[in-house]
């Protein structure tokens, strides 16, 4: 018997709505197993409800601060360039285990492509959680064997002089593309910068452009 | 080297430049009890229960065809549920009955 | 720290290092190394489209780690040795590869599945 909070507090929205949707299999499976581990002490119902803070506080917008902030800052971008994880710590993004980061600096001679083929590895601190498209076979197999018909299917053609560097994630180094900055925003301020960089210009997908939607 | 090598040879996940259809553009907002399973996931990693190098080995011995058509958390939670089984932590009938006892309060949450 | 040494009165000004086995990495920035092409049961990290490839060491990467492969089986602790960015043309990846001879591809590996080239510089 559970006297836990958390489960009582999600039964007690199920009862909220007469016509819930009866838990999948997969969902009673993870509830039962969430419980009985927490029975067991071997972590409490608030690491969880902790941990799930953590996971929506994470978007893509730390990444576009961190982007905005190496376009306007030379010095800051290259400690950047120079240890990720060391600078993202400056703007309180903290990486887990010995996890790494390393930025990688699209410019007008290389376009950087992420992608983990193995799995879904992606630098989540700073991107929040990867898109399906990201986790999926097509992706994942064809971005190290053709990436520049993967990036044409995002409608971004790189032309023959820009090398393509894709880079696999396996380990524990998590990767962030830093997009090159559009033309016309010598004047923008870094909040209007980092309003420009979407989370698909730092996986490196698709280049920053002045008219994109955050 | 017999046949069938290849498929013990290639992990389920080594896609790496085989033949792949076009990219589909989809997303999705995670469902609660799939942002609960990736929080267990840290919370697992965080203790060393279950780290996560472990996870993704207990997702490749789900197998070609469960990977196939299991969906990416639903992947994780049965990983879960092996792994804790092979370490002793937990036994498939508690895991049973909890799920029964779980599906039982939810009925019993329907009838009011 | 090598106690003989420390214990020898003027004959040697400085203590010798001795460093553990994986405590320094094997390689360095610049190193030509092949990818390995063993072929193991169960959990491998390294994917199978790079097995043999040759390429260069970009970067060192600290700290050292467990290895992942044993990580997967639960080892969490013990010895550490370290990874690699090691960068491959794509070219010697794939013989058909259509994009520019000098397109390439990163990535991490681990100190055990890289040899050095035989066509290595040595110093």
């Amino acid at each position: 018997m559970t006297g836990h909070s958390d489960h009582d507090h999600r039964h007690d929205d199920h009862a909220e709505i007469v016509e819930s949707a009866k838990p999948g299999y997969y969902e009673m499976m993870e509830i039962a197993i969430r419980e009985l581990l927490i029975e067991r002490k071997m972590f409490g119902a608030n690491e969880i409800r902790q941990q799930i803070e953590v996971l929506d506080s994470r978007t893509p917008a730390l990444g576009a601060k961190i982007v905005a902030r190496a376009w306007i800052n030379p010095i800051f971008k290259a400690r950047l360039l120079a240890n990720g994880r060391a600078a993202c710590e400056e703007f309180g993004i903290s990486f887990y285990d010995d996890t790494q980061l390393i930025v990688l600096e699209n410019t007008d001679k290389v376009h950087n492509l992420i992608v983990c083929t193995l799995c879904s590895c992606y630098p989540r601190p700073v991107l929040g959680l990867p898109p399906d498209w990201y986790k999926q076979k097509p992706y994942r197999a064809r971005a190290v064997i053709e990436p520049r018909a993967v990036l044409a299917e995002f409608g971004t053609h790189i032309s023959d002089d820009v090398d393509v560097r894709v880079s696999d994630s396996t380990a524990m180094v998590r990767y962030l593309v830093l997009p090159m900055r559009p033309r016309g925003t010598e004047e923008y301020s870094e909040d209007e910068l980092a309003a420009l960089v979407t989370r698909d210009t730092m996986i490196g997908v698709v280049p920053v452009t002045v008219n994109a939607r955050s | 080297m017999t046949e069938t090598s290849h498929l013990v040879r290639r992990l389920p996940n080594d896609i790496g430049g085989l033949e792949s259809p076009p990219i589909q553009r989809t997303e999705h907002e995670l469902e609660p009890w799939e942002k609960r399973c990736h929080a267990l996931a840290d919370v697992l990693d965080f203790h060393k229960i279950i780290n996560t190098e472990e996870k993704r080995r207990g997702v490749e011995a789900l197998g070609a065809e469960v990977i196939g058509k299991l969906t990416y958390y639903e992947r994780w939670i049965v990983a879960f549920a092996n792994i804790l089984f092979q370490k002793g932590l937990l036994t498939p009938e508690q895991v049973a009955l909890k799920m029964d006892e779980v599906e039982a309060r939810w009925s019993a949450g329907q009838v009011s | 720290m090598a106690l003989s040494n420390f214990d020898r009165p003027s004959a040697s000004p400085q203590s010798r290092i001795v460093f553990a086995t994986g405590e320094k990495p094997v390689f360095g920035e610049g190193d030509q190394v092949r990818i390995l092409s063993r072929s193991p049961v169960g959990h491998y990290r390294v994917p199978q489209y790079l097995r043999g490839k040759q390429g260069v060491i970009e970067t060192v990467i600290e700290p050292a780690a467990v290895n992942n492969e044993e990580e997967a089986y639960g080892r969490n602790a013990g010895a550490r040795r370290h990874y690699y960015r090691v960068a491959i043309p794509m070219t010697e990846i794939w013989p058909d590869y259509a994009g520019s001879i000098r397109d390439g591809l990163h990535i991490e590996i681990y100190e055990t599945w890289l040899e050095r080239r035989r066509d290595d510089r040595t110093f």
